[in-house]
C-alpha cells in the first residue's frame, strides 16, 4: 500500500568480509572434516610404489564407479602420472581448501598425489534420482506424460530434447548459504528479450538467504510484490510447458532438488492455460478455456452472491427461486453470511485434511465430509440445501484452474468477497472486483505487466487469451512478451 | 515496491488509451440525466449537433496536443504561461476538478441511495469508494491510465442490454415524432447545455499528455471516442423515448436506470442493482485519475514539483477529499435546492471548460509562436 515505508537493510560488515583463502593440505582437510561419520580417507599404493590418499563422502559419491574408475586404475598405474590413469572424463587440479570443501560436498573425490604433491578432484556424484514419472499436479489425457524430477541434469535433458538448439543457454548459479542450491537460468539466446535475462540475473545475484528447498522459495525472493496473493512466477513440472514457454520468449529457472520449474515473465492469463489447450481442436480448446475462466469467476463470486442476494437484495431473486430459498432457510439459526462462513470453513478444513492425510484415510475423510456437509448439516439445520449446492459448484469450479497456487488464491478472494457482500451486497462484490482488478493491473512479473495483454492492451495477442485460436493463425509470438524474433515460422527461400 | 512513484513517466501509452479514457469520461455521470432534460424527440438532432461541435473542439484540442508545448508537459505550460500563471491556472483547475468529482461521486451516491440502499449511511459508501480509488491511484498514474482498459471492458457491454427496448411492442415509431422542433423553450437550451457538458472530458487529457506516446494519431482515437459516446447517447435517449414516451420522461429522474429495472433474466430480476454497481468501475477510475491530478496540482501550487511525491502527502490529499465529500454530502447535497445548484454549476462549468480549454490553449500557442517568429 502507498503508506508502506521502504525497509532499510542494515549493512553488516561481517557478512561482506571475504573469507581467508588457505592452501589445501591433508591435515587441514582432516581438521575440517572432523566428526563427519561418512567421510572416508583411504590410502593406496600404486604399482609404482607411489602413495595416494583418497578423500570423499561415501554418502555422496557413486562407490561402484569409485572402484572402477579411480581405485583400480590408480593401483594398477605403472607410471608416476597418476591423473592420466583415472578413467573419468573430468579431472581437475585444485589448490585451495575452501574449493576442496565445496567440491567434496557436491560428490567429488579428492586425490592426493603425494609424490607430485598435487591435489586432484574427480567429480563422482551419486545420482540419486527417481524415475521420470507422470505429472501429478498438471495431469492431461493426451500429450506428453513425462515430468521433471528432483535432479537438475535430467530436467535439463528433458528440455534439451525438446529444444535441440545451441541457442538454448543455461547459466548456473548457487543460492542459499547453507543449502548451496544450484539453480539454472534457461533461455533461448536471440529470442528471449535480453532485458528479462538481465533482470533475472540481477535478482538471482541479490538473493541472500540460507535455505532453499523449493522453487517457490526462489520465486519469493525474485518477486516484485511480496504481499500479493497471486503467483508472479509460473511453476510447472511439465517439460513440454517449459519448452513451449521458452519458445515464446520467456525464461525458465530450474532449481535443484525440486521438480517444479519457474517460468517468467507470466501474466494472470497464463495461469489459466493448460497444455491440453494446444492438443485439442481449437474450438474445443477455446470452449474449455472459457469454461475455466467462467469457473474461476463462479468459484469467487457464487457464494458471495448468494449472501448478497439473501441478505440485501431479495428483490433480485425471481419468485420461483425465492420460494425455494425461503423454504430452505426458514429454520436456520444463522444469517446467510455466518451460514456461508461456517460451510466454507468446514470445507477448507476437509480439503486441507485430505491433502495432509494418507491416501487411504483421505478417502474415508471424503465420505465423512460428504455426509457431514451434504446431509447432516442440512438435517441439523445448520445450512440450507441451496447453500450446499452452491458450495459444491463453487468448490468444483475452483479446481478447474490449472494452477494450484491460483486455486489457493481463489479461496482467499472468495472470503474477502464474502465479507464485502455481507456489508454492501452486490455493490460490495463490485467494489472487491475493482480492487482485485486494480491490484492485478498493478502487478508485475519480472517487471512486465501481469495483466497483459488486456492492460497494457495488445489486441493481437487476444488470439490466445480467452480463446485458443487456430495454430495456423498464431504465426507471431505474443507482442506483450517482446521477443526478439516476432515470427514463429521461417521464410522459405 | 519500496519507492513511491506516482508520476513515473518511464513508459508511454498508446493512443488507444486516449480512446478508452475519453469515451468513459463522456459516460461518467451526466448521461444518466440526459433523457430527463432532453424530453423531446427532436433533441436527437441536438445530440447530433453537439457531437459535431464536440468534434470541432476535439480538432482544436488535437492541434494543441500535437504542439511542442504539449509534448513538454509541465515545462510546456511554464513556457507558455510562466510559473506564476501556471500556479494560478492550476489552482483554478484544482477547484474545477474538485467540483466535478464531488458532483459525480455524490450523484452516483444518490443513484445508489435511490436504487440499492435507501437506508444506508452514505458516508460509508463514500469512504469505501474513495478507499478503492486511493488504492488504484496509489499504484501510480501509469497503472491508473492502464486500468481504463479493464474499466472499459467491464462496462461497455451494458449498452447492449437496452436492445429489447428497440423491439416492438416497446418500440413504436410514433414515439420518435416530432423530429422537427415545434416549440423551442429555455429547457431545450438547457438540454443542449447538458449534452455539451456530457461531452466534456477530453480537455482533461492536457493533464495526462506526459503519459501518452508522442506521434500518436490522437485525432483518430478522439474521433472514435466521440463517435462511440454519441451513439451511446443516441441509443439511450431513443430507448428511453420508446419506453417512457416523450410525455413521461420528465417524471423519472434517472429514466435510463428505471428502464433496466423492467428487464428480467431467468437468473436475476432487478438487473439495475448489478449495473449500477458495475458503473462504480468508471467512477473509481475517474476518481483515481482526478485524485492524482489533484495531488499533482497541489504539488505545483505548493512549489514542490522538484521533490519526490510522498505517501504522507498523498494520504493527506485522500483524507481532505473524503472530508470534502462528507461535508458536501451532509450539508449541501442533501438539501434539494442546493443540490440542483451544485449540479447546475457543474453542468455549466463542464460546458465552459470543454469549450474554453482547447480554444484558449491553441490560441495562446499560436500567439506565442507568432511572437517568437
Amino acid at each position: 500500500m502507498f503508506w508502506k515505508k521502504g525497509k532499510r537493510i542494515a549493512n553488516d560488515s561481517s557478512d561482506t568480509q571475504q573469507p581467508v583463502q588457505r592452501k589445501i593440505s591433508l591435515d587441514s582437510l582432516k581438521q575440517v572434516l572432523d566428526n563427519m561419520d561418512d567421510v572416508e580417507i583411504i590410502e593406496r599404493t600404486t604399482l609404482n610404489d607411489q602413495k595416494v590418499v583418497l578423500i570423499y563422502l561415501r554418502t555422496l559419491i557413486d562407490q561402484d564407479r569409485l572402484n572402477e574408475s579411480i581405485i583400480e586404475p590408480v593401483i594398477q598405474c605403472p607410471h608416476a602420472m597418476i591423473y592420466e590413469s583415472i578413467a573419468t572424463p573430468k579431472v581437475m587440479k585444485i589448490h585451495l581448501l575452501e574449493e576442496a570443501q565445496k567440491l567434496l560436498l557436491t560428490g567429488a573425490v579428492l586425490l592426493n598425489d603425494c609424490i607430485q604433491e598435487q591435489w586432484l578432484v574427480i567429480p563422482l556424484p551419486n545420482e540419486l534420482s527417481r524415475g521420470i514419472e507422470t505429472s501429478e499436479t498438471e495431469t492431461i489425457l493426451y500429450g506428453a506424460k513425462d515430468s521433471f524430477t528432483e535432479q537438475l541434469e535430467p530436467n535439463i535433458t528433458l528440455i534439451r530434447r525438446r529444444l535441440p538448439i545451441t541457442e538454448l543457454k543455461t547459466e548456473k548459479y548457487k543460492v542459499g548459504s547453507l543449502s548451496e542450491t544450484t539453480i539454472v537460468l534457461m533461455y533461448i539466446d536471440g529470442l528471449t528479450n535480453p532485458e528479462y535475462i538481465s533482470i533475472a540475473r540481477k535478482k538471482i545475484s541479490e538473493i541472500n538467504f540460507d535455505l532453499f528447498f523449493d522453487s517457490s522459495q526462489v520465486a519469493a525472493f525474485m518477486e516484485e510484490h511480496h504481499h500479493s496473493i497471486f503467483p508472479q512466477f509460473q511453476q510447472t513440472d511439465r517439460p513440454d510447458v517449459c519448452a513451449y514457454s521458452l519458445g515464446l520468449g520467456k525464461l525458465t529457472i530450474l532449481v535443484e532438488n525440486t521438480p517444479f520449474v519457474l517460468i517468467a515473465p507470466i501474466t494472470f492469463f497464463h495461469l489459466f492455460q493448460s497444455p491440453e489447450d494446444y492438443i485439442n481442436r481449437w474450438p474445443v480448446a477455446s470452449f474449455l478455456r472459457i469454461i475455466r475462466y467462467l469457473s474461476f469467476f463462479l468459484s469467487v463470486t457464487l457464494i458471495p452472491l448468494y449472501v448478497a442476494l439473501t441478505t440485501h437484495h431479495y428483490q433480485m431473486i425471481p419468485l420461483q427461486i425465492l420460494f425455494v430459498i425461503v423454504e430452505s432457510r426458514s429454520k436456520l439459526p444463522f444469517t446467510p453470511f455466518w451460514e456461508a462462513i461456517l460451510m466454507l470453513t468446514i470445507l477448507e478444513i476437509i480439503k486441507e485434511a485430505s491433502l495432509r492425510m494418507p491416501t487411504k484415510s483421505s478417502q474415508t475423510l471424503g465420505v465423512i465430509g460428504g455426509i457431514v456437509i451434504g446431509q447432516a448439516a442440512v438435517q441439523a439445520g445448520f445450512a440450507s440445501k441451496v447453500l450446499i449446492v452452491l458450495v459444491c459448484i463453487s468448490t468444483i469450479s475452483s479446481f478447474l484452474v490449472p494452477n494450484y497456487l491460483m486455486t489457493k488464491a481463489n479461496t482467499l478472494i472468495q472470503f474477502c468477497f464474502l465479507l464485502l457482500s455481507s456489508f454492501f451486497g452486490v455493490f460490495g462484490i463490485a467494489m472487491g472486483a475493482v480492487a482485485i482488478l486494480a491490484h492485478l493491473n498493478g502487478l508485475t512479473s519480472l517487471k512486465q505487466p501481469y495483466f497483459s495483454p488486456i492492460a497494457p492492451f495488445y489486441w493481437k495477442d487476444w488470439i490466445d487469451l480467452f480463446i485458443r485460436g487456430p495454430l495456423i493463425n498464431m504465426k507471431s509470438r505474443p507482442d506483450h512478451l517482446h521477443p526478439l524474433q516476432k515470427w514463429r515460422y521461417k521464410r522459405r527461400m | 515496491m519500496t519507492t513511491f512513484s506516482l508520476f513515473d513517466k518511464s513508459s508511454k501509452m498508446d493512443g488507444i488509451y486516449v480512446f478508452f479514457i475519453v469515451n468513459r469520461f463522456q459516460m461518467l455521470f451526466l448521461f444518466f440525466l440526459l433523457p430527463t432534460y432532453l424530453l423531446h424527440p427532436f433533441m436527437i438532432w441536438g445530440i447530433v449537433a453537439m457531437a459535431i461541435f464536440s468534434q470541432l473542439n476535439i480538432r482544436l484540442l488535437c492541434k494543441w496536443l500535437e504542439s511542442n508545448y504539449a509534448k513538454k508537459g509541465y515545462q510546456g505550460f511554464v513556457e507558455l504561461f510562466g510559473v506564476r500563471m501556471v500556479r494560478l491556472l492550476t489552482f483554478i483547475g484544482l477547484i474545477l476538478i474538485l467540483i466535478k468529482i464531488t458532483v459525480i461521486t455524490l450523484g452516483y451516491l444518490e443513484v445508489i441511495h435511490d436504487f440499492i440502499f435507501p437506508s444506508m449511511n452514505s458516508n460509508w459508501i463514500i469512504f469505501f469508494i474513495l478507499l478503492t480509488s486511493s488504492y488504484v491511484a496509489s499504484l501510480g498514474m501509469k497503472n491508473t491510465i492502464r486500468f481504463v482498459v479493464i474499466v472499459f471492458l467491464c462496462v461497455f457491454w451494458i449498452i447492449f442490454l437496452y436492445f429489447p427496448f428497440f423491439i416492438p411492442p416497446i418500440a413504436a415509431l410514433h414515439d420518435l415524432y416530432p423530429l422537427i422542433p415545434t416549440n423551442w423553450t429555455t429547457d431545450s437550451w438547457k438540454g443542449l447545455l447538458l449534452i455539451w457538458s456530457s461531452y466534456s472530458g477530453p480537455e482533461y487529457l492536457i493533464c495526462l499528455i506526459p503519459w501518452i506516446k508522442p506521434q500518436q494519431k490522437m485525432r483518430k482515437y478522439l474521433t472514435y471516442a466521440n463517435a462511440l459516446s454519441t451513439s451511446e447517447y443516441l441509443l439511450l435517449f431513443i430507448a428511453s423515448l420508446f419506453f417512457f414516451g416523450s410525455n413521461y420522461l420528465s417524471k423519472s429522474k434517472y429514466p435510463i436506470i428505471h428502464m433496466i429495472r423492467y428487464l428480467q433474466s431467468p437468473m436475476f430480476e432487478r438487473l439495475d442493482i448489478i449495473l449500477i454497481s458495475l458503473h462504480m468501475f468508471v467512477l473509481v477510475f475517474a476518481l483515481s485519475i482526478f485524485l492524482l491530478c489533484i495531488y499533482g496540482a497541489t504539488r505545483i501550487i505548493l512549489k514542490k514539483t522538484s521533490t519526490q511525491p510522498s505517501r504522507m502527502g498523498f494520504a493527506v490529499t485522500c483524507i481532505v477529499l473524503f472530508l470534502c465529500f462528507v461535508f458536501v454530502n451532509n450539508w449541501i447535497w442533501s438539501i434539494k435546492t442546493e443540490q440542483n445548484i451544485l449540479l447546475n454549476i457543474q453542468i455549466w462549468l463542464s460546458g465552459i471548460t470543454y469549450f474554453i480549454v482547447p480554444t484558449f490553449l491553441l490560441l495562446l500557442t499560436k500567439l506565442k509562436g507568432r511572437v517568437k517568429a
